[in-house]
C-alpha cells in the first residue's frame, strides 16, 4: 500500500466512521472491510483494546486483507503490545510487499529487543520424528568447545593427475600420475588407521578425472581439507625440493603463476561476480568472508605442510606458494596443493620410485594435519 | 495590563512551539516515511537525501541513522556505513539492529574476532534475537565446528523458522555430521521457504547419493539447472555422478551403456575433456 493509498483509506474511514457514528447498526455488519473501518475508528479515538478486538474478526473473516493487518499493528502498537504488532505488521508485507507503513513500522520497532510470541505447535511428520531420534542419538554424546580454531574431521585427498593424462613424465618413465596415486592412497590409509580424521580419496584407480569433479568430491564429502597431490617437473633436470601450493587471488611469484597455469590447462575460471548496483547481500558478504577465512586458513596449513617436509624429508624447501589454482578455488573449505620432489629431477625421480620414501611422504602430510 | 500581555505573549509562545513542535514531528516522519519507500523502491540516492534531511531536523534519530548505514553500505561506503551505525549504538546502546551491522561490517574486514564479539553482545542484549544467533552459527559452520553451529543455528531457528538461510546451514551443519535425516529435514524447510535455493538442491543431491539413491540425486541436480542452467555446482556433480556411472560400466564391460553416460556428462559439461576422450575412443 502507498502512501497516497493509505491517506486515501483513512480519509475514506473517517467519513464513512462520522456516518457510523450516526448509524452503527446500518454499516456495522459483518463484512471485513466494515470492520476495518470500525477498528480505525476505535484507533482514531485511543480504544485499542476494543480496536483489536474487533480487527481480529476482521483479519479472521479476511486472512487477505493486509489493509485489516496493518490496522491491527497499530492498535497492538497503541496497547504497547510490541511483538504482536510486529506480528500483525510482518502479516500485512507477507500478503503486500509494497506496505512501506507497515515495513517502516517493522522496521523501526525490531531494531531494539522485542518480547517473543509463544510458538503454535505443529503435529510432527515422520521426517521429523526420524530426525529427533538422530538427534537424541548422536548429537548427545557430540561436544565442542566455545573455540574459533578451524577443526578437521574430513579430509579429501586427491591423486593428481590420472588414466590418460600422465602428468609430467621422468627420465626413467616414471609418470606423476602414478606417483601421485601412490602417495595418495598410503596418505588416505594412515588417515583412516589414524582414527581421529575420515579420509576420502578423489581417485582410486588409474583414470583421468576432470579438475572439476575433483572438488565435487570434496563438496560431496563436506570435507574440512582438500589435499591435491602432485609432483613437480621443470626443463631444467637440476630443479628440485618440495613446495606447497594454496589458492590465492593473485600469484605469489612468476613461477608460482606459471605452475597454476600449468596444473589449471584448459579451464575457464568463474566469471567473477557481478556486483548489482544499490543492493547489499548479507549471504554475499558470509559468501566472500567464508571464502577469505579458507584462503587463510590454506595459507597456514601450507605453512605447517611445508615446515613439516623440511623436517621430514630429504628435499631441500621451496617454500611455501599462492596461486589461483582451478582445483583449489571451487573447493568449499581450505585447499592446498603438494609438490612433493621433481619427477623431472633423476635423484628425485629414483626416490619417488621406492616405497619406504613414498612412506615418509605419506607420514609427514599426515603429522601435517594431525 | 502588563501581566494580561505577558499571559498573552507566553501563551502565543507556548502555541508557537508546540505547534512548531507539531510540525516538526509531522515532517520528520513524513521523511523516514518517503526515505524508506524510496529505500524499498531501490532509489538509493532519494532515500538518502531524506534521512539526511531527517537527521538534520532529528539529529538522534535511532531509524535515520541506521537506514543511512545500509544505503552507505549498498553504495559500498562502508566507512560512512559504520560511522552511522556507531553513531546509533552512541545514542542507545540497546539498539540491536545497529549492535548486528557493525558485526556484520567487521566480517566483511574479515575481523572474525571482532564481528563474533558483536553478534555475542547483541545475544548479551536480546537472548531471542534470531540474526545474532545466526550469525554466530554461520561463523562456527565457516569454521567446520558443526556441533557448535547447531547448537547457535537451532537457536536462531527457534527464535525465528522463517529464514530459509537458517535452515540451510542447519543443513550443512548436521550433514557434516552425517545426520542426514535432520540435514534432509532442515534442506527440506529451506525449499518450503525458498524453492529456488539453489544450494539446498544440491546438497541434498550429495545426500542422496551418497545413500546410494543416484537417480534421486541426478533428479535433483536437473532441477538445479532448471533453475538456474550455469550452476557451477550442478553441472559439476551432473559430471561426477554420469562418470561414476561410465567407469563403472566401463569396468564392467558395458561400453555401449558406458558411452551414453559419457554423453550425457559432455551434455551438462560441453568441453569435458574425461567425456571427449571415451568417446572418442569407444564411438
Amino acid at each position: 500500500m502507498d502512501r497516497r493509498t493509505f491517506l486515501h483509506l483513512l480519509g475514506k474511514g473517517a467519513l464513512v466512521s462520522s456516518v457510523a457514528g450516526i448509524f452503527p447498526d446500518l454499516l456495522f455488519g459483518q463484512s471485513a472491510f466494515d470492520l476495518g473501518l470500525q477498528g480505525q475508528e476505535l484507533i482514531q479515538n485511543g480504544e485499542y483494546a476494543k480496536a483489536v478486538e474487533v480487527l481480529q474478526k476482521a483479519v479472521a473473516m479476511d486472512p487477505s486483507s493486509d489493509w485489516a493487518y496493518g490496522l491491527l499493528g497499530r492498535a497492538y502498537r497503541g496497547l504497547g503490545k510490541t511483538a504482536e504488532a510486529v506480528d500483525a505488521f510482518r502479516q500485512a508485507l507477507r500478503i503486500n510487499p509494497e506496505d512501506t507503513y507497515s515495513r517502516w513500522m517493522v522496521e523501526m520497532m525490531t531494531q531494539k529487543p522485542i518480547p517473543k510470541l509463544p510458538k503454535k505447535e505443529k503435529p510432527r511428520s515422520p521426517l521429523e520424528i526420524q530426525a529427533e531420534e538422530e538427534e537424541k542419538r548422536v548429537l548427545g554424546r557430540l561436544a565442542s568447545k566455545e573455540s574459533l580454531e578451524y577443526q578437521v574431521k574430513r579430509v579429501v585427498v586427491d591423486a593428481g593427475h590420472g588414466g590418460f593424462d600422465s602428468g609430467a613424465v621422468g627420465l626413467s618413465g616414471l609418470k606423476e600420475k602414478d606417483v601421485t596415486l601412490e602417495l595418495a592412497t598410503r596418505l588416505h590409509r594412515r588417515l583412516e588407521a589414524g582414527g581421529r580424521v575420515k579420509s576420502f580419496l578423489t581417485r582410486t584407480g588409474d583414470y583421468y578425472i576432470p579438475l572439476s569433479d575433483r572438488t565435487a568430491v570434496a563438496n560431496q564429502y563436506q570435507a574440512d581439507l582438500f589435499i591435491s597431490i602432485h609432483i613437480n617437473a621443470n626443463e631444467n633436470r637440476k630443479a628440485n625440493g618440495s613446495e606447497t601450493y594454496y589458492c590465492a587471488e593473485k600469484a605469489s611469484n612468476q613461477e608460482a603463476a606459471r605452475v597454476a597455469e600449468f596444473e589449471n590447462s584448459v579451464l575457464k575460471f568463474d566469471e567473477e561476480f557481478k556486483k548489482e548496483e544499490g543492493f547489499i547481500s548479507i549471504e554475499e558478504i558470509l559468501f566472500h568472508f567464508e571464502q577469505r577465512m579458507y584462503w587463510k586458513e590454506s595459507g597456514s596449513f601450507a605453512g605447517r605442510f611445508q615446515e613439516k617436509f623440511k623436517t621430514d624429508l630429504p628435499f631441500r624447501s621451496r617454500g611455501v606458494n599462492s596461486a589461483n589454482f582451478f582445483v583449489l578455488r571451487r573447493a568449499k573449505m581450505p585447499a592446498i596443493l603438494l609438490e612433493t620432489g621433481f619427477i623431472s629431477n633423476p635423484e628425485d625421480e629414483s626416490k619417488l620410485k621406492t616405497p619406504a620414501f613414498l612412506d615418509r611422504v605419506a607420514d609427514s602430510v599426515f603429522r601435517g594435519i594431525a | 495590563m502588563r501581566t494580561l500581555w505577558g499571559r498573552l505573549i507566553l501563551v502565543a509562545t507556548m502555541f508557537a512551539v508546540f505547534a512548531g513542535a507539531a510540525a516538526w514531528a509531522a515532517d520528520v516522519n513524513d521523511l523516514l516515511f518517503e526515505g524508506a519507500d524510496h529505500h524499498y523502491r531501490g532509489l538509493v540516492d532519494q532515500a538518502i537525501g531524506k534521512f539526511q534531511e531527517a537527521l538534520r531536523l532529528d539529529p538522534e534519530n535511532e531509524y535515520a541513522h541506521n537506514q543511512l548505514g545500509i544505503l552507505y553500505a549498498k553504495k559500498e561506503r562502508y566507512d560512512d556505513a559504520f560511522r552511522e551505525f556507531s553513531k546509533v549504538v552512541e545514542i542507545d546502546g540497546r539498539n540491536t539492529f545497529a549492535h548486528l551491522w557493525l558485526g556484520i561490517l567487521y566480517l566483511r574486514k574479515n575481523d572474525l574476532d571482532r564481528g563474533f564479539t558483536k553478534f555475542n553482545e547483541v545475544i548479551a542484549l536480546d537472548p531471542g534475537n534470531a540474526d545474532a544467533y545466526y550469525f554466530i552459527g554461520a561463523i562456527y559452520n565457516i569454521r567446520h565446528n558443526p556441533v557448535k553451529a547447531i547448537e547457535y543455528l537451532k537457536k536462531a531457528r527457534d527464535a525465528d523458522s522463517e529464514e530459509a538461510e537458517t535452515h540451510y546451514r542447519l543443513g550443512t551443519a548436521f550433514s557434516n555430521l552425517d545426520m542426514v535425516h535432520n540435514a534432509l529435514l532442515e534442506y527440506d524447510r529451506t525449499m518450503a521457504l525458498k524453492p529456488s535455493h539453489t544450494k539446498a538442491m544440491n546438497d541434498m543431491g550429495w545426500i542422496l547419493y551418497n545413500q546410494g539413491k543416484v537417480d534421486e540425486a541426478v533428479d535433483k541436480w536437473k532441477k538445479v539447472l532448471e533453475t538456474n542452467p550455469k550452476d557451477r555446482d550442478a553441472q559439476s556433480n551432473l559430471a561426477k555422478a554420469y562418470g561414476d556411472m561410465a567407469l563403472k560400466l566401463q569396468g564392467e564391460g558395458k561400453t555401449k551403456k558406458a558411452v551414453q553416460y559419457w554423453k550425457q556428462m559432455l551434455s551438462v559439461q560441453p568441453g569435458n575433456k574425461a567425456a571427449v576422450y571415451y568417446l572418442k575412443k569407444y564411438q
